[in-house]
This record gives structure tokens, sequence and C-alpha cells, in this order.
């Protein structure tokens, strides 16, 4: 049985490398068709916010990188609801084309259930 | 058990990329198997040999390098990360027309796909530092 990969991304968009290089590392793992699931967590929850203009600090948009996810083969993320909600997020602004987004609850047992975790 | 360890932070900078060490150091020690280390992140500066701390402190290039001669262990390096952030060997300062390599002996570039593989082929996949 294959095993089952999860990707956190906990951090915001622009503020660390990580969160880039983060989905570049979930990107190449589906292109090798071990596409991970995602889960949004704590101020990775913002990479899902629409309207960023990174181009005002010279940064290229993290954007691409999350509407290149269905193109892999990854047609769900899941988010944190309480790492929404502690940022006044509303759920209804985040929206990805041609990806479903799922809120998780119970963060906790979602992740107990992954046989290898990804942090970025 | 098989053990992959992923290493995001620099060697100097946080405690993680030593602790990445020892940790290798220990699992092997006890038994275990260690299938890959793979760089990613400001980890790629813990493969730089040019890196060159005072005397008196750990030298983590050094030892990274005298357990892989050890083991034989398959030290990669993401090779998108470390272009960011110059880690580059003979051929890849050449392709680029840098002045300089640095990649130290031991250490290997290699693309992102290595490290899906190490999840694949390993039973632990332990993060360090990020």
């Amino acid at each position: 049985m294959a095993k089952r990969t999860l990707a956190l991304c906990r951090q915001a968009p622009y503020g660390s490398a990580l969160a880039r290089e983060g989905l570049e590392a979930v990107l190449a793992a589906a292109a090798m068709d071990q596409a991970p699931d995602l889960l949004l967590l704590r101020d990775g929850a913002f990479q899902l916010l629409g309207d960023q203009s990174p181009e005002g600090i010279g940064q290229k948009s993290l954007q691409r990188n999350l509407l290149a996810l269905p193109m892999f083969g990854v047609e769900r993320v899941y988010v944190c609801e309480r790492s929404l909600m502690e940022r006044g997020i509303d759920a209804k602004r985040i929206e990805i084309p041609g990806v479903k987004v799922e809120l998780v609850l119970d963060t906790g047992s979602f992740i107990a259930a992954y046989d290898t975790v990804l942090s970025f | 058990m098989k053990f992959s360890l992923a290493v995001y932070s620099a060697p100097h900078s946080s405690q993680s990329a030593a602790s990445a060490l020892r940790f290798a150091q220990a699992l092997l020690a006890q038994g275990h198997q260690l299938y890959r280390v793979f760089f990613y992140c400001d980890g790629v500066h813990n493969g730089s040999s040019i890196a060159a701390p005072p005397q008196d402190e750990f030298d983590l290039v050094g030892q990274w390098q005298a357990l892989q001669r050890q083991h034989q262990l398959d030290l990669v390096i993401c090779i998108a990360a470390a272009q960011r952030r110059g880690v580059l060997s003979e051929r890849e300062a050449e392709r680029l027309e840098k002045p300089a390599a640095n990649l130290a002996d031991g250490f290997e570039l290699a693309g992102l796909g290595q490290l899906a593989d190490a999840v694949a082929n390993s039973d632990r996949l332990v993060t360090f530092g990020g």
C-alpha cells in the first residue's frame, strides 16, 4: 500500500523562503506521482488569500505555485479552521481555481493519520 | 529502522543543523540505517567547503564529511536551493558562469525528487529546522 504523506505549510507566503520552497517540494513530489496531501496551518493560511501583490516587495507570486497544483493532480488542499479564525480570515475569501479547499478542525488527529509528514 | 533526515537550517546560525548531525550519529550508533540526508532551504550551507569557523568551534561541515566517509552516507543538497544561495559544484559554477565553486567533498547536488524518493524509501523522515 502506498504511503500517505502530508505536507504541512506553516509559513506566510513571503516572510520566509520556506513557504515557496515547501510548495516547490510538493510540486516536485507530485511530478513523480507521489503528491502529498497539503495542510495549511497557522500563518500558512495566508498563502490562500487572493489579491496578493508581491511585486511591491520584489517577490514572485506564490499563488502561481498554488494554481499549478491541479495540473500536478493535487485537487484538494486542507486548511486549519482555527488558524483561519485566529487570523480573521473568512473561509469564503479563500479560493484556488480547480482546487477544493476543505476545513480541518481537529488537526492533531488529522495529521496522525499520515505515515510521513513533510514540515515546511 | 530506515531513516532519512531533512535539514533546513544553516550551520552556525541555529542549533538545528548540529542537532541533525548528532541525531544521525546516534541512530547509526544504534544500528539503524540512514537512507539519505537531504539539505534544503538554508540547510544547503552545510555543504559549503569554504565555511571557516573559529578553531574552538564545532566544524559541522567537517563532521558531516567524516560521518559520510565512515558510513558512505548519501548527503544530498537540493540543487535549486543551493543555486539561490551560492553553493555550487565545479560543473554548476562553470555552467552558470560564476567565479568559484564551493561544494564540499562528500556532498552531491541533486533535485527535489530525491526528497520524495527519501520519503518513499524510509520508515521515518525527521526534519530539522525551518
